[in-house]
């Protein structure tokens, strides 16, 4: 599925301005000199990775020089990081560009509409700069119809676009790429909210050129509103090069049986809803014998996703590419352990796995069993409250763990857990690089012994040595945080929900874990003092994001005064009144650019 | 210290702008959330009882962390889930007819539903009441219904079930085409706002009108 973005997560720091940084170059360099440097570009053409690239720029002028010109993609973690302008005029030959935004919460409504993140600067200081730009990913931005329009019209040889749950934009905006980007090869549009008034839609579809595409990548089964289908079956009729195709839930099975028939070379495959469309006159057995054939033709398939609608009888439609499948996504489809068991039975070579918890603890047995090359692991839950009968517990995750011991990330929603079960993996799955756990009750202790998940979570960062990410839940107290300070070296994204019982267990991670880069906490009684004994790291930190603690004014201008190059905005919620002392939400990183001057009404700058 | 806030204006975007999700606005999700706790509870289906102190804390709209678009398009799904396998059946007699009827109250969408199905079953006019009319004629039949207290009492006078947005608004309309018969004894004009058919309803019978 999104096997080419889970880097986006573990990401490196760096970018644009890694806050050591150096100013531009200078007076230019003697001619021996330059020599030197064209040889050094030759040579640091091929580094790719951008950490390596951050450390090359600062051996010397010369090689920080080299280095500018020769980075082809610019990765920015977080737009506010650097400004436009001084991030082009640094990188002047860049033709890919990697743009995060918004904090992560902003996917669970905890920052509000408009708050910034905007693309516009971005695309007009790019417009100018790099007109020879290929690929843009955006992600957590807010992208307007008129960005997507400048795009299209500046970049003559644009390939790829890909947009992560980014918001602003509408079918209109789709249109002007589908139709002067003639070189595109991918367009993902992935967990994105588009702006769509049901009656102003646009037919993006057919807007594609009427000649063969270089299509390689289509992705839209985040759209809300249905597509030309005759378009889309007349574009992947003359898109041979198309490898993934993940249409959305107004596709039914129907259709997708007609789009594989033209389509049987694709890798990836995003089945839409896979149930009926209402008028479709069922022709009995014959219906899901043409499925089937039509899964045997296509005999690349590695990735499926979709199932939004999922009726139970085709689902035997896939068993015949199932031995093949490194990725199934079956996070809409709320199936049973009985409907999962024939399915999961085939699929040997799974890697990544996406499922609803309506497969119960029988259903992850299940995996475990088969799944013996596992790697991702996310279990979501049908009824995400908090008061949601129990699905899947302890005794899947146990049966995971001893199944599936090259497990590497895990996101794993449920009710009820022990601290048993969670030791039990740490010893089971050492090569756990992401361990998230939701126990969705608030402060809900181990349900066997009644004790705090203090010691699970302990294990997990004891035992668990490449660990880089983690997402703690259920009742937890200061000691948990003294573990993970203790033990979670290489922790550089750390997620924490009403958990702790005091400073102190802020303080264990600021001061403990020396690679935090990403630290995200919702109500926790971290106050002021904690705040303020990060000081030495923040400056490392991509961002600090605390909402519902307890934070004063006060406390955070502190911040603010002490460490000039961090941006600490307070962002109230829209309807509260302004001048309390108590800080609702607090989002500090740090910046070349300074205060950003995009801030709404209901945001602060200290 | 953790403020449960009900799904708060900041939240909007997961209510005004994602695209699996039809008109609802942010404000009568929750309600919704309680019109399916209710079915729930009057459902014979065997839920296990949950664990009865976070019940009381109220949901979250931002917690468990799900993306907007998921938990939409889930919620959607258990609600069907539940339409589906929750029932709710009543006994329903006709006065002077020995054996009775069942009738699945859950599968029928309000007084409408439920008039209509009687009639048909029955094959007999059933009135319901409007306040300002009489009865012409005294062969026609009235719809009674026991309730939880083990009176007898009109249907139609309370809401079907709880409705955000209308708690008396979806009556007038079935019935101002009937006959009207009011019956003022004291009880029927007791209902509270919390007394909503589905809820109090034990069984029903079709009484003679010129018996009431």
């Amino acid at each position: 599925m999104r096997e080419e973005r889970s880097d986006m997560s573990e990401d490196e720091d760096g970018g644009g301005g890694s806050a050591k940084s150096r100013g531009g170059g200078g007076a230019p360099p003697p001619f021996s000199d330059q020599v030197l440097e064209n040889v050094l570009e030759n040579v640091l053409q091929f580094l790719s990775s951008r950490g390596d690239r951050n450390a090359a720029s600062l051996v010397c002028r010369s090689w920080y020089r080299a280095e500018a010109q020769t980075r082809r993609e610019l990765f920015i973690g977080n737009c506010y990081a650097v400004s436009p302008r001084r991030a082009t005029e640094r990188f002047r030959r860049v033709r890919a560009v990697v743009l995060k935004g918004k904090p992560r919460f902003a996917d669970f409504g905890l920052i509000p509409n408009n708050w910034g993140a905007h693309f516009h600067p971005w695309v007009c200081a790019m417009a100018a700069a790099y007109p020879w730009l290929e690929k843009i990913c955006l992600k957590r931005m807010s992208v307007a119809d008129g960005d997507l329009s400048l795009l299209a019209y500046s970049f003559p040889n644009f390939k790829e676009l890909s947009l992560i749950c980014c918001e602003g934009f509408s079918t209109a905006g789709l249109a002007v790429i589908a139709e002067k980007c003639r070189h595109l090869r991918v367009l993902d549009l992935i967990e994105d909210y588009l702006e769509d008034d049901e009656d102003e839609m646009s037919d993006w579809m057919s807007r594609f050129p009427e000649t063969t595409t270089s299509l390689e990548s289509l992705v839209f089964d985040c759209v809300g509103s249905a597509v030309n289908f005759e378009a889309l079956e007349a574009l992947v009729t003359r898109s041979p090069a198309l490898r993934r195709l993940r249409v959305n839930h107004h596709v039914s099975v129907e259709q997708l049986r007609r789009l594989m028939a033209l389509a049987p070379q694709l890798t990836h495959l995003g089945t839409g809803s896979f149930g009926s469309a209402a008028a479709a006159i069922p022709q009995g057995g014959n219906n899901v014998v043409d499925l089937v054939n039509t899964f045997a033709a296509s005999k690349s398939l590695v990735c499926l996703s979709g199932f939004r609608d999922v009726a139970p009888q085709y689902l035997p439609a896939i068993y015949p590419v199932c031995a093949n499948l490194t990725s199934l996504n079956f996070s809409f489809a709320d199936i049973s352990a009985e409907e999962l068991n024939p399915v999961i039975r085939h699929c040997h070579n799974l890697q990544n796995f996406w499922v609803l918890d309506t497969v119960r603890d029988e259903g992850l047995q299940a995996v475990a069993a088969t799944c013996k090359d596992l790697r991702e692991l996310r279990v979501f839950p049908v009824d995400p409250t908090e008061d949601s009968e129990v699905s899947v517990s302890d005794v899947g995750l146990v049966a995971i763990s001893e199944g599936c011991r090259k497990l590497r990330s895990i996101l794993y929603f449920c009710q009820q857990m022990t601290n048993a079960a969670v030791v039990t993996m740490s010893k089971n799955c050492q090569d756990l690089v992401v361990f998230r756990l939701c126990i969705m009750g608030r402060h809900r202790p181990d349900h066997v012994t009644e004790e705090p998940m203090d010691e699970g979570f302990g294990a997990i960062v004891m035992n668990c040595k490449k660990l880089r990410r983690l997402s703690v839940s259920g009742l937890l107290t200061d000691k948990a945080f003294a573990y993970i300070g203790k033990y979670g070296k290489l922790v550089r994204t750390l997620s924490v929900a009403f958990a702790g019982n005091s400073d102190l267990a802020l303080r264990y991670v600021l001061e403990g874990c020396t690679k935090l880069q990403k630290l995200e906490i919702r109500d926790s009684p971290f106050g002021d003092s904690a705040l303020l004994a990060g000081l030495h790291h923040y400056y490392n930190m991509r961002f600090l994001w605390m909402s519902s603690c307890k934070l004063s004014v006060r406390g955070c201008n502190e911040v603010a005064q002490r460490l000039p190059h961090l941006v600490v905005e307070v962002i109230r919620d829209r309807d509260e009144d302004d001048d309390g002392e108590f800080v609702e939400k607090l989002y500090m990183y740090r910046s070349l650019a300074g205060p950003r001057t995009d801030a709404p009404p209901f945001v602060k700058i200290l | 210290m953790g403020r449960g806030k009900e799904s708060s204006p900041s939240s909007s975007i997961d209510s005004s702008s994602h695209p699996a999700l039809s008109t609802a606005s942010s404000l009568s999700q929750p309600r919704r959330d309680l019109s399916t706790d209710l079915r729930l509870g009057l459902s014979l289906s065997t839920s296990s009882p949950q664990d009865s102190s976070s019940s009381a804390r109220g949901q979250l709209s931002d917690w468990p962390p799900i993306k907007p678009l998921l938990r939409s398009t889930l919620t959607e799904k258990g609600r069907q889930i539940q339409r589906q396998s929750a029932t709710f059946f009543v006994k329903v007699y006709m006065e002077g007819i020995p054996i009775g009827r069942k009738l699945d109250l859950l599968a029928l969408d309000g007084y409408d539903g439920l008039i209509t199905t009687l009639r048909r079953m029955f094959r007999t006019s059933i009135m319901c009441p409007d306040i300002a009319r009489v009865p012409t004629n005294n062969k026609d039949h009235v719809l009674t219904y026991e309730d939880k207290e083990g009176d007898w009492m009109m249907v139609g006078d309370v809401p079907w079930e709880y409705d955000s947005c209308q708690l008396y608004s979806s009556l007038h309309p079935s019935i101002c085409h009937c006959l009207l018969f009011f019956l003022l004894s004291p009880k029927s004009l007791t209902f509270g706002l919390s007394r909503m058919f589905l809820t109090t309803v034990k069984r029903m019978k079709i009484a003679r009108a010129d018996k009431c």
